[in-house]
């Protein structure tokens, strides 16, 4: 017999077969225990890496500002700066992906108010609080496309 | 890719709700795909009525476990099919060592010795269930389910040589049993 006849024969047998039984009962008794987990909406890569490097920068920000309040607190009192806008400090993201950084973004808020309190002018401070706006703005615009 | 049905019916929707925790759209989907998965299963397990049973449900589970990973890529009757090839080679690889890489080949007849025409659809498939398992995978594969020997080499970790060598010794074997039983 040739290969064409040979397999002639055998595809023949590549047809759909009904089981003797319904087996569904079965499975569907199996599947209490074996939950389906409806998955989290996919984020891009591009937006999982923003997410974790503005969460990095904010810890980073932290530290920074803990570090320099350190630094700060034996100098004379000045007047409390109003430049950290309580805006700020109420922003809570709907998104639990963003909670994390919202914390973060809460305790170095916190840091840089009572740095500046020590050195209301200080040009770091002013950088810093810059550049902590602007994170939380491109935060908001995180939070704003994942809806 | 193996060979695709003719026509599969359109289950997208279905597909969505089970992915969502549907258990009746789950069920729609078992009820269009259950004959296409079990023949498959079937003719793997040697056309072992309760063995094929067996990896059916087990298919089935897996199949509502890994809903939530299915893209959409393929059509869901091949993604479900695919599945329950790799849950019965799973059962073929658990149930140990390959005898017939172990088999010599003067234990095999020469090609050709036993005609198969006058072999009828019983006793074929009564032929293949003596296969030893990873032999019977290999043939049932390429001469049954129409998949290529780079398809079969992935799915049973071999290279495509080995396979088209358990290929040749399978079909040797098949002859031999047919010749016996003739």
């Amino acid at each position: 017999m040739n290969e064409f006849e040979w397999l002639r024969q055998t595809r023949a047998l590549r047809e759909p077969v009904s089981p003797r039984r319904d087996l569904w009962t079965a499975i569907d008794a199996s599947l209490d225990g074996a939950a389906s987990t409806t998955p989290a909406p996919r984020r891009s890569t591009a937006q999982r890496v923003q997410g974790w490097v503005l969460a990095a920068s904010f810890a980073g920000l932290s530290l920074f500002a803990g570090s320099l309040a350190v630094h700060l607190r034996d100098r004379p009192l000045a007047t409390a700066s109003a430049s950290v806008t309580p805006d700020l400090e109420r922003w809570r993201p709907s998104d639990p992906r963003l909670a994390g950084a919202a914390v973060e973004f809460d305790a170095a808020s916190m840091e840089l108010r009572q740095a500046m309190e020590q050195a209301p002018h200080s040009p770091a401070l002013q950088r810093l609080l810059y550049r902590m706006q602007k994170q939380q703005s491109q935060l908001r615009q995180l939070e704003h496309q994942a809806g | 890719m193996p060979p695709a049905p003719a026509a599969e019916p359109t289950d997208t929707d279905d597909v969505r709700a089970a992915a969502a925790g549907d258990r009746q759209a789950f069920h729609r989907l078992y009820r269009l795909h259950v004959d296409r998965v079990y023949g498959a299963v079937y003719r793997l397990a040697g056309f072992d009525h309760a063995r094929a049973e067996d990896l059916t449900q087990d298919a089935f589970v897996r199949a509502w476990q890994k809903l939530s990973g299915f893209r959409h890529e393929s059509s869901f009757g091949t993604w479900l099919y695919r599945l329950a090839v790799n849950v019965a080679l799973m059962d073929i690889r658990a149930r140990g060592a390959d005898p017939v890489s172990m088999m010599a080949e003067d234990d095999l007849p020469d090609r050709g010795e036993t005609p198969f025409c006058a072999a009828e659809r019983e006793e074929l498939e009564r032929a293949i269930g003596k296969l030893p398992p990873r032999a019977r995978a290999v043939l049932v594969l390429h001469d049954i389910e129409g998949w290529r020997h780079e398809e079969i080499g992935v799915e049973l970790g071999m290279a495509v040589g080995s396979s088209k060598a358990q290929l040749h010794r399978a079909r040797g074997l098949l002859r031999k049993v047919l010749g016996e039983s003739a």
